[in-house]
Parts: structure tokens; sequence; C-alpha cells
């Protein structure tokens, strides 16, 4: 009785239970409950008790037995199991039937998820700071992943309540200073973005064969630098290619413009391979100002173009705080503003008018224990050199039996 | 270089692989193994690097151009392993799996278009995917490993020195996966705003991680290498699932961001 008491996995699985009971009686986990100074203050305490567990381990038993390998394997197998059981369930959020109430359809605010969470970086802390107070017998690797890992998910599970992520949609000349937060509510920002300009580039427009029966684009393509082609059974051959074209209404001729609106437009001719059948025209994807054109190929297909994929897009904006003191930046994706605590990252555009959008939309990110989980991601990544350069050495069992010589 | 060519350069890479493989039994010496081998991954890189020159970007974006750099890499950690520890037979089950991901990709070919959406346009691209098909080849050498010795003649316990092996290729697999999840997360730091999102993608990377990491400390606690082997394979069940399962997975459609 005693041995099944303090059996991990039992606990792991008692955990579960209760997990699912307060999921039950309490809903779910709100992570605004870490939210400062509650998060910080929750964190310095939660390292002093890990600490003073540490210490009296040889007085209460159960401290000891957190940090034990045995624990370590209860801890990482139901983490496979929670992780798994999540990853099937589809997480959209719903609160109906059964997995719905129960919370798993929400991994990161469910109970049982976060209880054994807890419990995984409980015992890794408790091996972590056993790892430091035996220094000599360490492994670098080792040492610095339980180390890394721990930093990053103590900073990540107490700062949880602390991450701001507020999506803004600017327009040409307007200062936007409200925006909504992935679960809806408004946020007002403490500056105000302004969108100065919004520059794309596009990747060459392709052309695709249309089943209208079947609503279905062709697998193949021809890219219009390819200038010839077969797509499906037809050999296309591009004639005229206008990067910047407009059709004026009533026309059915596509000429170049300098115009805000203008588009691609192709003008090709379709040879079917098998009956020698030929069509030609333009085609183009059209634009919000300009209409598209696709070419009849016979009764149940269409040779069309899609509007062509960005390459490259770009919002020029000024950032202007409280104090009115204003600074530019150019905003793409992959490079983020920064701005104070504040990041500002380029999420989208107005894809109806693509090119030719007056909005970009732009996701602001405040996340103060980010500098803490940098710093731990880095130390992973050394972790994971120290560990490539270290393997190949002694086996597992050459290890324990070192270790058993040791003790 | 474009897709037609392949399968020429494929089958001379293959061929070279196999005669490399039949080498190893009939010889005790490595170069005469190492020189046909290691043509034929030379071989194979050279068609990778005439595609990534002919779409202009790196050739990492669709399902099909990871399965190239996973029939390389199979070819590459066979050749590592015989090296270290002069398994005949691992050559032969690395040309073996290497030859099934082309013929996949022979029979599924991509369309190889050049876009490179702007969320691919950094500079964590290259080393992410590359760092992970490393340690995907790896793990599925480790898989190959373990299958072979549960299912080879008269049961024979493994010795101390082949579960040293798989012990080995995990502990490299796994550095690998982590280098690749850590590079992930600092770059969907700077792309999407966020190192971690519990995206399908990321759920699955981190079931799988973990798993590796359980297989690590189970080994040190106990013995019993059935337990180990049969972790190595579900882990590995799980790696499938985060490359390309979650494809097909009903609970992750349309909620990934990872879908190129």
């Amino acid at each position: 009785m005693s041995q099944l008491r303090h059996n991990p996995f039992l606990h792991c699985a008692c955990l579960f239970g209760v997990g699912v009971l307060l999921q039950l009686l309490i809903g779910d986990l709100d992570n605004r409950f870490f939210a400062h100074p509650r998060g910080m203050i929750l964190a310095f305490n939660y390292l002093y008790l890990l600490i003073l567990a540490y210490i009296f381990e040889d007085k209460i038993p159960i401290f000891r037995q957190l940090r034990l390998g045995n624990t370590a394997t209860a801890a990482l197998s139901s983490m496979v199991i929670i992780i798994v059981l999540f990853g099937l369930i589809r997480q959209d959020g719903n609160t109906a039937g059964v997995v719905g109430v129960l919370g798993f359809t929400r991994m990161t605010s469910s109970w049982p998820f976060n209880l054994l969470l807890f419990y995984f970086l409980t015992t890794l802390g408790l091996a972590t700071i056993h790892n430091w107070h035996h220094l000599r017998h360490q492994k670098v690797a080792s040492l610095l992943a339980h180390s890394a890992v721990f930093i990053a998910l103590t900073a990540a599970w107490f700062g949880s309540g602390d991450k701001v992520r507020v999506k803004i949609t600017t327009w040409l000349d307007q200062p936007v200073y409200k925006g909504l937060t992935a679960d809806g509510r408004e946020y007002e920002l403490p500056f105000a973005v302004t969108l100065q300009r919004f520059s794309m580039e596009e990747y060459p427009p392709k052309l695709y064969i249309y089943d209208i029966d079947n609503k279905r684009l062709s697998r193949d393509f021809l890219a219009s630098e390819e200038r010839v082609g077969i797509v499906d059974d037809w050999e296309l051959r591009i004639t005229q290619h206008l990067s910047e074209a407009g059709c004026m209404p009533n026309d059915s001729i596509y000429r170049t413009m300098r115009h805000v609106g203008t588009m691609p437009a192709l003008y090709v001719v379709a040879r079917n391979v098998a009956s020698g059948r030929s069509v030609e025209g333009w085609v183009s994807c059209g634009s919000h100002l300009f209409l598209a054109a696709s070419l009849d190929l016979d009764n149940n297909r269409q040779l069309v173009m899609p509007a062509p994929e960005p390459k490259y897009y770009l919002s020029q904006i000024t950032v202007t705080d409280a104090e009115n003191v204003s600074r530019r930046f150019d905003v793409a994706v992959n490079r983020p503003a920064k701005f104070g605590a504040w990041q500002i990252y380029q999420v989208g555009y107005d894809t109806s008018r693509g090119r030719w959008s007056t909005s970009s939309v732009l996701e602001c990110v405040r996340d103060g224990w980010y500098p803490i989980v940098h710093t731990a991601l880095w130390l992973i990544l050394a972790a994971g050199v120290a560990m490539f350069i270290t393997a190949g050495g002694r086996t597992f069992k050459k290890q324990s039996a070192r270790k058993e010589a040791e003790s | 270089m474009m897709w037609q060519h392949f399968i020429w350069f494929a089958t001379a890479a293959v061929i070279c692989w196999a005669i490399g493989a039949i080498i190893a039994y009939r010889s005790n010496r490595l170069s005469p193994v190492l020189i046909p081998f290691g043509l034929g991954s030379a071989i194979f890189m050279a068609f990778i690097i005439g595609l990534w020159i002919s779409l202009e970007r790196p050739p990492l974006r669709t399902m099909g151009e990871t399965r190239l750099w996973y029939s390389f890499f199979l070819s590459v950690a066979g050749i590592m392993v015989y090296a270290r520890w002069r398994y005949r037979w691992i050559l032969s089950f690395s040309t073996l799996l290497s030859a099934v991901f082309i013929g996949v990709n022979l029979l599924k070919p991509e369309i190889h278009s050049k876009t490179l959406m702007p969320a691919l346009q950094s500079a964590w691209f290259v080393p992410h995917v590359i760092v992970y098909m490393f340690s995907y080849a790896l793990l599925g050498a480790a898989t190959l490993f373990v299958i072979y010795l549960w299912l080879r003649p008269k049961q024979r316990i493994p010795t101390d020195e082949e579960l040293g092996v798989c012990d080995n290729l995990v502990r490299i697999g796994w550095a690998f996966l982590t280098l690749g999840m850590i590079m992930g997360a600092l770059w969907a730091k700077q792309a999407w705003g966020d190192y971690w999102t519990w995206d399908p993608k990321e759920t699955w990377a981190a079931a799988t991680w973990l798993s590796y990491l359980l297989y690590l400390h189970l080994r040190r606690q106990q013995n019993d290498h059935r337990t180990a082997f049969a972790l190595i394979i579900i882990s590995f069940i799980l790696l499938q699932m985060c490359w390309y399962g979650i494809n097909f997975l009903p609970a992750a459609q349309g909620l990934s961001v990872h879908s190129y």
C-alpha cells in the first residue's frame, strides 16, 4: 500500500483526475491570473519553495522522491500522453460536448494539462537544483539542458499572464491606438500607429486550367516567365505579357496603364494537343478596379490566372507615444519593429486589393518575460550542441555502474 | 537542373549506395565502402544543389523536397554509423529506406514552383529544416536498428554494445531534434510574435521531443530492452505524425500555420 502511495505514476493519474474535477467545478484556468505582479511574486515564491524542498528532502521523503529518476519517467510519460491526447483532439476552443466540457479543446487553459505541466516543472526544478549542488559529477550538456529547459518553462508558465497580443488594422495616414486581443477584447495601446505607405512585390502570375464542373484548379500550371508549356492536354503559348495592365469598361483588350489597380494580363494562344483545336485571348486575375478575364477552352474548362502570390510586403509606419515622440519603422514579415517593450509584426493586408492595399494588418506584442525565455532558448541550443559533441561515449549501463561505484 | 533529371541522379546514387553496401559485406576495410557510398551521396547532393539553383530558393518548402533531404541524410547517417561501429547491415537498410523515399518522390512528384512565401524568407529556414531532416534520418536509423535487433533470428538478447548504438543514435538524433525545435521557436518569435503557440505541428513536435527524452531517462533507470525498443518505435510514430501525419489528421485540419 505504501509502495502504491509513493508511485509517481499514481501521482500523475491523481493529478489528472483532480484536474478534470477542477475543470468541471471551476472551468478554464484563466492565465490572466498570472498577470503582473502576481506572476512575478508566485514565480519567486515557487523558486524559494523548491530550494526549501530540496534542503529538507532528507526530513521529508516525498521531496526527495520528486527529483528521482522514476518520478522524471512518470512526469515525462504523463506529459507525452496528455500532449498526444490534446494533439488528437481539435483545439478550436469548442465548449460543447464531453471533450469541450472537460476542457480538452483548450490545451493551455486546461486544468489537467497545467497540473501535469506543473508536476513536470517541479521534478525538473528539483533535479536541476540537485545537479548544481553536485556540480562535479555532472556532464555539461545535461546540466545545461536541465537548467535551460527549467528556466524557459518557468518563465513561460508564470509569464503567460503578461503576454499581450493586439491586432490592429491601420489605414493610410490614420493614427490607430486601439486593437483587438485574440479573445476579441478591445485593447488600448500606449502609442498610436500610423501607416505611411504599404508596398508589395509579387511573384510572376501563373496560368491554371479550371474545371468548372468539379470546381478545381489543375495541378500543373504555366509560370508566365516560361512563356510556353503544356498544362493537362493543352499547349499554352504566351504571346503578350503586360505587368501593369487594365481594361476599360465594355472593352475586351488589355493595355499597359499607369493607374491604381493595374494588374498582370497575358495574351495566350492555347492549342489542344489531342485535337489540334486552338483558342486565344486575354487572361487576367483582375483587381478591385478592373475585371478579371478567363479563356474558355471547352464547355467545362477555362484558362484562369489566380491573383499573383506575394513575394514581399512592407509597411512603413510611424509610432507616436503619449509624450508625442514619434519614430518611423519599416515592418515586414520576419522583420518586426521594436518600440519600447512592444514589438510590432506585419500580419496581413487587404487581400482584395493586393499590392494596391491601402490598409495593413499589424500585431503589437508585449511579453515582459521573453528576454528570460530568449536567453533560455539559446542555452537549450547550446545544450543541444554540447550533447552532440559529447555523444558517442559511454553507454548508460557503464555510466550507471560508474555512479554506483562512486556512491 | 529540373525535376525530370531526378530519376537519373537518383538511380546513379542508389547504384553507388548498393555497391557500397555489398562491399561492406565482403571487405573489412573502410575506404572501399566509403568511396562508392560517399559518391552516391555526393551525386544525390549534386541534384539537390542543382534544384536549389534552378528554383532560386532552397528546396525545403514542400513535403517532396523534405523527402529529398531525408533520403540524402539517411545515406549520411548510414555511413556515419558504419564508419563508427562497422555494422554492415546499416548500409543496406539506409539504402533501402532512401530508395523507398526516392520511389515515393518519383511516384508522387511535387510541383516545384519558385514561390517562397514571405514567412519562409528567413535566415532560420535552411538550418531549421536541414537540422530536423538530419535528426529524422538518425532517429530513423535508430528505429531500423531496433527492428533489426527485435526481429533477428534466434531472439538473441541485445548486447551492451548494441544497446549503446541505440543510445548514441537517439542521443545525437535528439540533440539535433532539440536544435531544430529551438531554431523553430526563435524563428516563430521573429515571424509570428510568439515562440510557442501549441499549433498542431508544435504539439506533435513537443510530444516527439518528450518521448525521445523519456527514452533517454528510461535507459538510465532500467535495462529492460523491450520497453526501450517499444519507446523508440512509439517515438518514431510520433515523429511521423509531426512530419506529415498532421496533414491527414482531422483534428489538425485548417488549424496549423505550418502549411506550405
